[in-house]
């Protein structure tokens, strides 16, 4: 957590994350590339590199649709909450393949000209006033040098020293990204793809991207609706249906959420938002006595939000209580981060 | 051709200033910012080369102010 850096830190789960991103591309492009040939239109002939160009621009547009549904996918549901974890590693393989892809354009179409091969891909087509025709390559750098910028920056270090503000806005930037990419397949490969395979692709990823951010956004709604009726304190609802050593996410209606997490017979609710990279706690477990994020494992103890020592993170934390309905009661003002607060204990339910 | 002439040597320059930072940066400046760095390994000094390069007004601009990292 706060103490040192390490390159990697490396574990069997990440190494066995790495792997399956691995396979992923590998078996993607593979049957990419057998799809290709076996089902290219009649008179339609890719060389290898052409052919090698599009499939490693499929997987990244593939490596990128699969980063922006794992959020919604985690809040929706802790089945997924193990592909959130480490999810950077696989940012930084999109940035890979997007980069051999244009490496290969470049190769292909721009060297051994008389102007470099990046002045050639400038200037080449300047048709920027009308749609038909239009330089998508420079759709396709912007998208590279934003994808190199988030890639860069995804070591802890810059977490740290960058600030969880101007961090988060540089990598939700990975928004504009896949805009950027959706006008480049759009007004490039679509346009010159006959073969109904790349339209179905697009709107597969436009349709799994949007659909799940719009039910998040109303799953969200929904809850935070729920909670709307909050006086005082907010009814977090029965304290036994929240399954042991975990939590229920409370939308309070001002403020950031609140992680209410049951473990030994206990309840204590913390802020939602973890210090390293804003993640959210709820969706983590209580390890060794200690609420561990799901996105990058830092801990805090349930009771005071404070890291255990030697670590100085801190969130804050809120004062509970049961009901006679055996209800959970949070206050929703948060206290200082690091503050203790007892825990409602669930043996002592008021009869 | 001009104007891509122009971007290209603009962000030619950019570029060369910012490995030049980042390398001041990676081997003396990273732990001006932040405690935590001081005795960074090899390979973390070099996976951050390329974000100090990318980043180096803002990174600049810290280490003018004298500023270590930001308060979360």
């Amino acid at each position: 957590m706060g103490h040192g850096y390490q390159a990697i830190k490396w574990y069997p789960f990440k190494r066995g994350y790495d792997g399956w991103i691995a396979a992923f591309v590998a078996v993607f492009i593979a049957v990419f590339l057998v799809g290709l040939y076996a089902f290219a239109p009649p008179g339609q002939f890719y060389s290898p590199v052409q052919a090698l160009m599009r499939a490693t621009g499929s997987c990244a547009f593939a490596c990128l649709t699969i980063v922006l549904c794992i959020g919604p996918l985690a809040r929706l549901h802790s089945v997924f909450l193990p592909i959130l974890f480490n999810r950077r590693h696989l940012g930084v393989a999109t940035f890979l393949i997007a980069l051999t892809h244009a490496g290969l354009v470049l190769f292909w179409y721009h060297y051994g000209g008389v102007v470099s091969p990046a002045l050639s891909l400038l200037t080449s087509n300047t048709a920027y006033d009308r749609l038909a025709g239009f330089p998508f390559e420079t759709l396709g750098a912007l998208a590279l040098i934003w994808l190199f910028v988030m890639a860069a920056t995804s070591h802890d270090f810059w977490n740290s020293n960058l600030g969880p503000g101007l961090w988060k806005a540089l990598h939700m930037g990975v928004y504009g990204v896949y805009a950027l990419i959706i006008g480049h397949v759009a007004l490039g490969a679509l346009q010159r793809e006959t073969a109904p395979a790349f339209l179905a692709m697009v709107l597969s990823s436009l349709g799994l991207v949007s659909g799940l951010h719009l039910l998040t956004a109303l799953v969200s709604r929904r809850a935070q609706q729920a909670s709307a009726d909050e006086i005082d304190w907010i009814d977090a609802g029965p304290a036994l249906d929240i399954p042991e050593n975990r939590a229920r996410i409370i939308q309070p209606i001002s403020g950031e959420r609140i992680a209410v997490f049951r473990y030994a017979g206990k309840i204590s609710a913390i802020s939602n938002v973890c210090r390293h990279q804003g993640g959210p706690l709820g969706e983590g477990r209580v390890i060794d006595g200690c609420v561990t994020c799901p996105w990058h494992g830092f801990q805090y103890r349930p009771e005071d939000g404070q890291s255990p020592p030697p670590f100085t993170e801190k969130v804050a934390t809120y004062r509970v209580r049961l009901d006679a309905r055996r209800h959970v009661l949070i206050d929703p003002t948060p206290l200082p981060p690091g503050t203790a607060t007892a825990p409602a204990l669930i043996q002592e339910i008021p009869a | 051709m001009r104007a891509a002439e122009a971007i290209l040597t603009a962000f030619g320059i950019y570029g060369a200033i910012g490995l030049i930072f980042a390398a001041f940066f990676v081997a003396w400046g990273a732990s001006r910012l932040d405690e935590a760095a001081h005795g960074m390994p090899l390979q973390v000094r070099l996976i951050l080369i390329p974000g100090a390069a990318a980043l180096w007004p803002y990174l600049a601009w810290r280490q003018i102010r004298g500023e270590g990292p930001p308060v979360q």
